[in-house]
Order: structure tokens, then sequence, then C-alpha cells
């Protein structure tokens, strides 16, 4: 008996490779429809949406810029008259890292726009479908850089520390439609951003003393969509191995 | 105007759910929220977004709206004009 029997979709941005990917492949797994959003890794979407089939679920490939306000809206209004899934998870994503005196205004612009402006966007469009239907899960996937800070990353940092805030509050405005709003804040996950940084230097930080797996960063979105968690709003979930506290 | 008062009421009961209100009991001039039928800021968001679906009509400013969300009236007045125009 998969966990969800009723046929909820979720959309899942950003999610053709990486973190994204896999909480695709696990929230399949646990029986939920993926509308994945990707934007030009058509070849690893397609091989996420076979997995996803060979777990017996559909995935419908959602290919479209996040910052795009018009195409996201001409990709999804279609499908939202018909459907309205009953999770969304925000996990598009991109770091242009240097240090803030180096930083051009491009950098800076590109990772807010990723992370935190398609939020209004995607969060505006599914937020409006979702509210007559009285229940629904919304998880934005922001970063230990945002609890904490971390140098070379003021741009990150701070699209990810926006992205918590805005959880908060969105999750105070669609409180009384039930309509659960949290954030999941990985720390350092074994996926190609980490792949450049100092790993020999950041282990003695871990109480852990390891790198998290993208499925240890999946199984707490599915915790989250699931029915025993109907009563968590509002909230980060850290998943860091202790590196913060 | 009054099919459309009609759909109007349909929405508050039907889509928004309203409590303990039925359909024939909605005074068509009455206050919708605060102390008429008691909607809240979420009830006039949803109540946009399904005007603007059902009806075709965008209720862009919610400051502006505000006078068009006075009563069924209010409102029915302000779709058949959008429509119309």
């Amino acid at each position: 008996m998969p966990e969800n029997s009723d046929n909820k979709i979720v959309f899942i941005s950003g999610a053709s490779r990486g973190i994204g990917a896999a909480i695709a492949v696990n929230l399949a797994a646990a029986g939920y429809d993926i509308w994945l959003n990707y934007r030009s890794s058509a070849d690893h979407a397609q091989a996420v949406k076979a997995e996803i089939e060979a777990c017996g679920r559909s995935c419908t490939l959602l290919p479209f810029d996040v910052t795009d306000e018009q195409a996201a809206t001409e990709m999804l209004e279609p499908l939202l008259i018909q459907n309205v899934p009953f999770a969304v998870v925000h996990n598009a994503g991109i770091t242009r890292d240097t240090l803030l005196p180096m930083m051009q205004r491009a950098e800076w612009d590109a990772v807010i726009d990723v992370h935190l402006n398609s939020f209004y966007i995607l969060g505006r469009i599914f937020s409006r479908y979702m509210l007559s239907r009285r229940k629904g899960r919304i998880i934005t996937i922001a970063s230990l850089s945002g609890e904490i800070g971390q140098a070379g990353q003021v741009n990150y940092s701070a699209a990810k520390a926006g992205l918590i805030g805005a959880s908060k509050a969105l999750a105070r405005e669609l409180g009384k439609r039930n309509i659960l709003v949290n954030a999941v804040s990985p720390g350092l996950i074994e996926t190609e951003m980490i792949t450049d940084l100092p790993l020999d230097k950041m282990l003695p930080l871990i109480p852990l003393g390891r790198v998290g797996t993208k499925k240890e960063v999946a199984g707490v979105v599915r915790f989250l969509l699931s029915e025993d968690a109907s009563y968590i709003t509002g909230q980060v979930i850290s998943v860091n191995g202790g590196m913060h506290m | 105007m009054e099919k459309i008062k009609q759909q109007l009421k349909e929405i508050l009961v039907v889509d928004l759910k309203i409590q303990g209100v039925a359909i024939e009991d909605i005074d068509d001039a009455g206050q919708l929220f605060g102390e008429g039928l008691g909607l809240d800021s979420l009830d006039a968001v949803e109540l946009a977004f399904l005007i603007e679906k059902r009806f075709g009509v965008t209720i862009a400013d919610m400051e502006e709206g505000k006078a068009v969300f006075e009563s069924i009236n209010a409102l029915a007045q302000f779709i058949e004009k959008q429509q119309i125009e």
C-alpha cells in the first residue's frame, strides 16, 4: 500500500538533476505522480522520468525557465485547469560563488532570480489554485548557507534566507486553508554543487563526520508531504549532519 | 444581472464553503466582509480568483476592489460593467 493512495500530484522545480531528481524519484516510490520542471537538461529529465515510470507513477515533463513568468504561466495554467497538485516543491537553484567585492551584478541577479523571484512566480500561480482545495503542501529547498551565511555565497545565502522568510510568511497566510508551508534546509549533500569545496577542511565541522546523501534530503520532503506531518507548518527542517544546531 | 448574482452566491456557498449559510439566505445588499457574511482576506483572494475564472473579469488591485466587494449587488454591477467593456 503506497503512502499516497489517492493519486496525488507533486510539482517539483529543477528536478532533472541533484536533490530535485532524488526528491522526484523518492516521491514517485511513495505513490505520487510527478510534474517535473527543468530548464535545459532534457536528457537528465528523460532519465528521471523513466525512473518515475518504473515506480508505476506518471511523470509530466515541464521544461521552462522558472525565472520566466510568462513561460511558467503558459505551461502551467492549462494543466492547472484540469488538475491541481497536492504539493509544490521549489527546489530549482544555481550557484555563482564569488566574494562580494568581486561579484558581478549579473551573478547576484541570476541567483536571486532562480531561487527567490521564481518563488514569487510559482508560489503565486500554484497557491491561487490550491486555496480552494483546502489542503496542500508547499516545500522550499533552502540551505544551511541561508541559515548561517557562507563566505563566497552572499548572493546564495541571501536568496536562501529569503526563501526561509517567504516560506514562514506564506505559512501564516495559508494556514487557515490547511496549506502547510515548510523549508527543508540541506547542509553539505553529495551533489555536483559541492565538488569544488575543500571537503577535508569541512568534514571535521560535521558531527556525523560525512556529507549527506540526496536520499536523506528527499526522505524529509517525503515526510513533510505525509499525513504524519499534518501539524507542521512554517518550520525550517535542517538536514545537515549537525553542522549547525 | 440576476443570473450573475445567483452565480456569485453559488461561489460563496459551494466554493468558499461559508459555514451555515444557504444560497437563499444571502442578502443582495448585505455586507460580505466583517459583520455581514464574515468573509476574510483569504476569501477575498479566492473570490477574486474565481470571478476571474468564471466571468473573465480581473480585479487586479485588492485596495481598489474593496468597494467592489461591498455586497453581491456591487459585485454583480462591477462584473456586468466589465463584461460590456
